[in-house]
């Protein structure tokens, strides 16, 4: 029995869902933010809504977001950075390469 | 021009988000004219705007508070006081914010928690700088304390809901405690009911183009500039109106005293 986990491909199975499921974690945590801070439905927030354009934030909301992910996240985005996470998804994305 | 008007006087400076702000400008006139100053704004203003820019080219030092937290405001006082070496000479209340302003809530249809929060910071916040001060006795005596104001406090404006009442508390908190601090220590508290101006906290109220045009046509001397708010806080600031206190000072090229101008006359005629 535990000669089984010595093998490499018994450790990927091992490790593989818990990454999907941190990644999972990211993207919830993500959304409930935005549905919290922007007052919009959790429905409004699909990967390509843009923040600005589709969930009406104003840029107090925006600035107030990133500070958000920042905390929540225990990351610093740069400004130049944060200038490109307009959507849902590239906030997911940058979170999930960045996050730790 | 300089004239030296607030040579070594020490001053709080709230509300610089970025060379648009009406407090940005008031900083680089208070700099030209001999004072020191710490500039202080809510992080997350802080975050969005250049305040760091600003301190830097006038020597001061930027102290992130958040004015609707007494804590933060006593912390933005001692610091204050030791980064200028003394009691502080003028203050300026650059802060205001309404969510049902920037998520174009109806007025018969405003959110009560965004309401307070308005009330929060555009107003009681006012209260707050004065208290904290005044317990902390950390305004010299004859200082002057001055808030930016607006018309939408005497008068209605459809699409300035909330932030309406806010600017009348803030108008009302002024002649209390201006009552107050003149009796305790002189000091002097007024506020300045400007233009419309354009700035990042200005433009976001809807309409807000043809209210400025309107009151620009309204007015026999024009809108006033945020460039002329700066020079007429600098003469607040400084020994020269000593006793001018409790008052809502209306900086409007003459706006609030005009019934209808001839531009209007005319506009109205050719309909």
């Amino acid at each position: 029995m535990f000669d089984n986990l010595s093998f490499n491909s018994n450790l990927c199975i091992v490790f593989e869902p818990q990454n999907i499921l941190e990644m999972a974690d990211i993207a919830e945590k993500v959304k409930s933010i935005i549905v919290e801070k922007l007052g919009v439905e959790a429905s409004e927030v699909t990967p390509e809504a843009s923040f600005t354009n589709d969930l009406g934030a104003d840029s107090l909301d925006t600035v107030e977001l990133i500070m958000e992910f920042e905390k929540e996240f225990n990351v610093s985005i740069p400004d130049d950075q944060a200038e490109n996470i307009q959507t849902v998804g590239q906030a997911i994305t940058y979170l999930e390469e960045n996050a730790k | 021009m300089a004239y030296q008007l607030l040579k070594g006087k020490r001053g709080i400076i709230s509300g610089a988000l970025n060379e648009d702000s009406i407090a940005w400008k008031i900083a680089e006139r208070a700099h030209e004219e001999g004072a020191t100053f710490t500039l202080t704004n809510a992080p997350l203003a802080m975050r969005m705007g250049e305040i760091n820019n600003l301190a830097e080219k006038c020597g001061a030092k930027v102290i992130g508070a958040d004015a609707t937290s007494i804590e933060d405001l006593e912390k933005l006082y001692d610091e204050s006081i030791e980064f200028l070496g003394g009691p502080i000479d003028f203050v300026l209340h650059s802060i205001g914010m309404s969510t049902n302003i920037r998520k174009g809530r109806e007025y018969g249809d405003l959110n009560y928690e965004w309401f307070l929060k308005s009330l929060d910071v555009s107003a009681l916040s006012f209260h707050k700088m004065l208290q904290v001060a005044q317990k902390k006795d950390a305004i010299a005596q004859g200082g002057s304390v001055v808030a930016l104001s607006y018309i939408a406090a005497q008068r209605s404006f459809p699409d300035y809901t909330d932030m309406a009442q806010a600017k009348a508390m803030l108008e009302s908190i002024a002649r209390s405690y201006g009552y107050h601090y003149g009796k305790a220590k002189g000091v002097r508290i007024n506020t300045v009911s400007q233009s419309p101006t354009k700035t990042t906290a200005g433009t976001g109220i809807s309409g807000f183009n043809a209210f400025y045009e309107y009151a620009n046509q309204m007015s026999p001397l024009g809108n006033a500039t945020a460039d002329e708010c700066a020079d007429y806080v600098i003469t607040l600031f400084s020994d020269l109106t000593r006793k001018v206190t409790m008052q809502n000072l209306f900086h409007d090229g003459g706006f609030s005293c005009v019934g209808i101008s001839e531009e209007i006359v005319e506009k109205m005629e050719k309909q």
